[in-house]
């Protein structure tokens, strides 16, 4: 049967682990051995809406790993703005390539095409509902940061209500063992109460604080969130909370050496450029792990996997 | 409203079934679902509405002459007024009965709540709603994934 990721809540915390094994194998390979595992394969990357790191990083992914890539990256242009529907394009793509990586504005849609195509298909974000390959290069990057991701102290910073990365994270980190949330956000921004209850039963806890310094003197690792703008009917209302937590070096003294800080990127004001030169700024390793857990990810349901002998 | 006047409203019938329990006021609206069904079409239906009950206060009934009841009517049933009970007649004797429960699954009953889901945009794609866990009277889109409530779905039967 063919394989695809659609959403975190389709994993077990097994599977979740397997793909982090997965992906350090990956990590072990050096790029010019890499290019040898897909030859002549192709990734069709479907974008019906721009988002220009995750298709890079989808697209250097499969480069990497020797294959070829073929797309478009927003639905202006494409066959969609000439009223074709999303199912057809779907069939008509298929017909292209190996393997889709697929991300549009509506939710749905990620799993629509993998109920009809015969082609494994990878979910880039559909609307607000998932963006899986995020969350797992998310767990990727902290457990390579401290070796474990159970017992971790970790604060969501931000925009905690809108946020798919948040949401998804936090529904992951639910599956670990006595992982200590520290939930940092404007009154207005504050994370569902539908997570805070997914929590009972589990090992993990949450507290919340309006104070970011508190934040970092207490956790392991802070995860920041752009608070977007298109989120607000109101702009005075973003005018408010914009540049509510803005993280500036100084803050970062006296945290011990492993402290680290992530971000999903693009960041605006939140991470203030001096934090970048300091041991703690993770978010650019973060976004290189997003190429290697892709290349695993494409590995994977392409059953190209490495062999486990492999360094 | 006496026994004898209740008989003359709604008659024993020879053979068919019988939609029992079903909420008062909602009797209206389960005629409405069986005149969705043109299986349906020829079979002789009368609707009883606020008998007295002892387990409910008050209850509509609603009888049909016919030979089966279509599968999807019952999944709609499942759907608008859990626990109605079926009632098969045979030589006006009650040969089965069953309470209709809330399922694990509704497959293409409903649109999802939700307008930014593709089934909305695309209305040819057939929907899925999953129950969250047993004995919840809560539903997940297959496709969204956006939990919604059993009567949020009731309210957006498909035609
Ligand atoms: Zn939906």
């Amino acid at each position: 049967m063919k394989k695809d990721l659609i959403s975190i809540d389709d994993l077990r915390l097994e599977q979740i682990l397997n793909y982090l094994d997965l992906a350090a194998r990956v990590a072990a390979i050096p790029d010019a051995e890499k290019f040898r595992f897909l030859p002549g394969r192709i990734l069709a990357t479907l974008f019906f809406e721009p988002s220009t790191r995750t298709r890079l990083s989808f697209e250097s992914a499969m480069t990497r790993l020797g294959g070829r890539v073929i797309g478009f990256s927003e639905a202006a242009g494409s066959s969609t703005a000439k009223g074709e529907s999303f199912s057809d394009t779907i069939r008509t793509v298929e017909q292209y390539a190996d393997i889709i990586a697929v991300r549009h504005p509506k939710e749905g849609t990620a799993r629509r095409a993998a109920e009809i195509s015969r082609l494994p298909i990878l979910n880039a974000g559909d609307g607000a509902n998932q963006h899986p390959t995020q969350t797992l290069l998310d767990l990727y990057t902290i457990r390579k940061f401290f070796g474990q991701v159970d017992g971790l102290r970790i604060a969501l910073v931000g925009d905690l209500k809108y946020s798919r990365t948040i949401h998804s994270l936090c529904r992951a980190l639910l599956m670990f063992d006595g992982v200590a949330m520290t939930l940092v956000s404007p009154e207005s921004l504050k994370l569902p109460g539908y997570l805070l209850k997914a929590a009972k039963g589990t090992t993990a806890t949450f507290r919340e604080t309006s104070s970011l310094e508190e934040a970092i003197r207490e956790t392991d690792l802070v995860y920041m969130t752009r608070i977007q703008k298109e989120r607000f009917p109101d702009v005075v209302e973003y005018e408010k909370v914009k540049d509510a937590y803005v993280l500036e070096a100084g803050m970062l003294a006296g945290v011990p050496a492993r402290f680290k800080v992530l971000h999903p990127l693009p960041r605006v004001n939140e991470i203030s450029p001096d934090v970048d030169a300091t041991p703690h700024a993770g978010y650019f390793e973060q976004a290189r792990n997003g190429v290697i857990m892709r290349e695993a990810l494409i590995l994977d349901l392409l059953d190209a996997r490495p062999a486990r002998s492999t360094p | 409203m006496t026994p004898q006047s209740q008989i003359l409203l709604i008659p024993k019938i020879e053979c068919g079934y019988v939609i029992d329990h079903i909420p008062a006021g909602l009797g209206i609206q389960v005629m409405a679902l069986i005149g969705c069904h043109p299986e349906l079409e020829a079979a002789v239906v009368t609707l009883g509405l606020n008998y007295k009950s002892t387990r409910m206060g008050r209850k509509d009934m609603i009888k049909l002459q016919t030979k089966s009841l279509p599968p999807r009517l019952l999944q709609m049933l499942a759907l608008v007024s859990p626990g109605v009970t079926i009632k098969r007649i045979a030589n006006y004797e009650v040969v089965e009965k069953v309470v209709i429960q809330v399922p694990e699954l509704f497959d293409n009953l409903a649109r999802c709540i939700n307008p930014n889901c593709i089934t909305n945009v695309e209305p040819h794609i057939g929907t899925r709603f999953k129950r969250l866990e047993s004995g919840s009277r809560h539903f997940k889109c297959a496709h969204c994934e956006r939990v919604c409530t059993l009567d949020e779905l009731a309210g957006h039967l498909k035609a």
